[in-house]
């Protein structure tokens, strides 16, 4: 009964603390609009099958779910810093084991009960709702709809409750984590490299899916059921820990930015990126996956119009993924902070811009090295011109629509589809530019007259803004 | 005496809820003013008004004879300022966070024998090299406490800057303000309790359901109702009646 109590109230916890984030309707839109892209994606289906084998794509697309889940299940556990910034000292019912009457196994318990059904619903069922609209338009047999909404829901499982025994171990032994995940990767490499052991021996999910035998179900459950219950049995609240010092890293980076015009804003945002969880070279993982899925969609674009030239269109691919590096910037940060100094919104983006500018330097490295294996060095300068103007004008687009919180207002239906409709048209005109000759994506450039208008408005619009909301 | 704080039919609603109601103030140099009244009295969206960070519905305002709704930074730049609320960003350390904020105000002289100056009067140089995210909610107030006088304003407008504090902490930030007023600046200081007020203010404004019920010397509220606190509840207690 408690459970079910705690369950419940955390259900509506999270639904409210999403509705006042993103706005009621804006986020309730949002499944929708997952539909929409996963129907479009899928109806794509065809071209990508023609060119990437159909076991691959399913593979990709079950780990890409068993990932998502632990990013889900990341955050929850260990997202409350970035809620504490929302919402100042957030003390949310997970958090409340001190206060309740309640153990920290039930309290954990009802958490992952409420992970594994909020985010299903949102996050799991409207994807496999927009391929099934897209079968009966390709002609797909429907059996095969709720054969994915089983082995996608189990892949979300196993990734989830896979981050909740992983959070567990962390918190009594960052070491014995350390181990672990050591062991992981290399039994993985052992196995799938070495031995050439199919990844769906390694992943019950994704063997559930090819051979949907009762028994693959059944190990599946078993798998995420023992992962979760060793993760919400042994769990551990306390989190000892001898309390970390930190030379003074502030003014000497003030020393090396000085010739910038904020440089205490930019190393405030460098010192945030190093500091908090993963690091610097987070940002440098966060690019490996998009550049993925670039390279996915490159083989596809290729394919399609064997005109375009690679070099460009990564360039122009890179640009659009460039502005996660704002995300980064404002994720744990707004203007609350700043509202009491002699600063306005618009000062304080136009220093995340500065940053931005300085990081930009891992893109344009990765289109050098892409430039030199494709072979194509002669037309790394007009690339770097389209990236240039295409990246300056893809993050005037976030800044004019979400100001310093583009972590939340992107995942407002209505702004999330002004931002596409913004950037996809520009990339789709420098893409065809460059189809007669790959030298006149240097065109691109020219983005940076309307990235220069729209930065402008966007200060204005979120410097008004601040006063008003706050 | 010089009004360092005026304002005129100052008001402000969010939604339904009227947090400030044709309030006029005027506050003058060298006084510790304080603004009381009870939970969501609008004592703090008073002070966002005063310092530029939310724009009236009506009315306008002078801080320090600037045009608050003209030069809402040029405001926040003489002032020192304590939000009620807002924590020191997470992944700075105690020092360079007040680092950060000389930065901010442009300030280049004196900083680090300033600062040196905070962490040993507010007696928390012990975690100059923590994270702000790390440090207990006392010493976040200190930091707070120390970035608003960092500068050296001559105006501070300060929203509850005692709370989370020990008494010892809370008599040593009594006594600066105290000299800090002798000095000729000024104090604009928000809080609902009122011995703080009673002990160190020199006048008082009392809110209640944002419209502003009293507004003059400690002392003779005192004559009229035997203590500040009588005087409150009585002020307080007449306004729910009337509405």
């Amino acid at each position: 009964m408690v459970l079910f109590t705690l369950f419940a109230a955390m259900l509506k916890e999270e639904w409210r603390v999403h509705s006042a984030l993103f706005g009621h309707l804006g986020f309730a839109l949002m499944p929708f609009t997952l539909v929409f892209f996963a129907a479009l994606g899928a109806l794509m289906l065809p071209v990508f099958t023609l060119h990437i084998a159909t076991g691959t794509l399913v593979s990709v697309t079950h780990l890409a779910f068993g990932l998502m889940g632990m990013t889900i299940g990341a955050f929850g556990l260990m997202g409350r810093e970035a809620m504490n910034r929302r919402f100042g000292q957030a003390s949310m019912i997970a958090y409340a084991s001190r206060t309740l009457p309640v153990s920290n196994r039930a309290i954990m318990a009802g958490f992952f009960a409420k992970e594994t059904l909020y985010y299903f619903c949102f996050w799991v069922l409207p994807p496999v709702a927009g391929f099934g609209i897209a079968s009966i338009v390709l002609g797909i047999p429907l059996h095969w709809t709720p054969i994915f909404l089983i082995s996608l829901g189990l892949s979300f499982l196993f990734g989830l409750s896979a981050v909740f025994l992983l959070s567990t171990i962390y918190a009594h032994s960052r070491r014995a984590l350390l181990a672990l995940m050591g062991l992981i990767a290399a039994g993985a490499v052992v196995t799938l490299g070495v031995a050439g052991i199919p990844v769906q021996a390694l992943f019950p999910p994704l063997a559930f899916f090819f051979d949907r035998s009762a028994g693959s179900l059944l190990l599946s459950l078993l798998a995420s059921g023992a992962m979760a219950f060793a993760g919400i049995w042994f769990v551990k609240v306390e989190y000892a820990g001898a309390t970390q010092h930190y030379p003074n890293s502030f003014r000497p980076l003030i020393r090396t930015l000085s010739r910038l015009h904020s440089p205490h804003f930019v190393a405030k945002d460098l010192l945030d990126l190093k500091r908090s969880e993963g690091g610097l070279g987070k940002i440098l993982f966060s690019f490996l996956f998009p550049i993925g899925i670039i390279w996915l969609l490159l083989e596809v674009l290729l394919f399609i119009l064997p005109g375009l030239n690679a070099l460009a269109v990564f360039a122009i691919l890179l640009a659009a993924f460039s502005t996660t590096i704002y995300n980064w910037l404002t994720e744990f940060d707004d203007f609350a902070p700043y509202a009491f100094f002699p600063v306005t919104a618009g000062d304080v983006i136009r220093a995340k811009l500065q940053t931005y500018l300085l990081l930009n330097l891992i893109p344009v490295a990765t289109l050098v090295i892409a430039a030199a294996g494709f072979g194509q060095l002669d037309h790394l300068l007009p690339s770097l011109l389209a990236f240039a103007g295409l990246s300056a004008y893809a993050v005037a687009v976030v800044v004019y629509c979400a100001g310093l919180q583009p972590n939340i207002l992107l995942y407002n239906t209505r702004t999330l589809l002004s931002f596409i409709g913004m950037v996809a048209p520009a990339m789709l005109v420098l893409i065809f530019v460059s189809l007669p000759d790959p030298r006149l994506v240097a065109a691109g450039c020219v983005l940076v007259l309307p990235a220069v208008l729209l930065i402008s408005r966007g200060e204005r619009r979120w410097s008004e803004e601040e006063q008003r909301l706050s | 005496m010089h009004t360092v704080i005026s304002t005129t039919d100052l008001s402000k609603t969010y939604g339904d809820v009227t947090a400030a109601k044709s309030i006029d103030l005027h506050v003058a140099e060298g006084e510790l003013f304080g603004l009381l009244g009870p939970n969501g009295s609008g004592k703090s969206t008073t002070v966002k008004l005063l310092t530029g960070q939310i724009r009236p519905d009506t009315g306008s305002m002078r801080v320090l004879d600037t045009d608050v709704l003209a030069d809402p930074v040029g405001v926040r730049a003489k002032v020192g300022i304590i939000p009620e609320q807002e924590t020191p960003p997470s992944f700075l350390t105690a020092e360079e966070y007040l680092q950060f904020a000389a930065h901010i105000r442009g300030l280049e002289n004196g900083v680090e024998e300033q600062i040196a100056f905070w962490f040993d009067l507010l007696e928390f140089g012990e975690t100059r090299d923590q994270l702000c995210k790390d440090l207990s909610r006392g010493t976040r107030q200190k930091l707070m406490f120390a970035q608003a006088f960092l500068h050296e304003p001559r105006l501070a407008i300060i929203d509850e800057p005692l709370i989370n504090l020990d008494p010892v902490m809370q008599r040593t930030i009594k006594d600066y303000l105290t000299d800090y007023v002798q000095a000729g600046n000024t104090v604009f200081l928000s809080t609902h309790i009122l011995s703080i007020a009673e002990e160190i203010c020199s006048s008082v404004g009392i809110l209640h359901r944002g419209a502003l019920r009293y507004q003059g010397g400690i002392d003779a509220l005192r004559e009229e109702h035997a203590s500040l606190e009588k005087a409150f509840l009585a002020l307080v207690r007449t306004s729910g009646m009337e509405e």
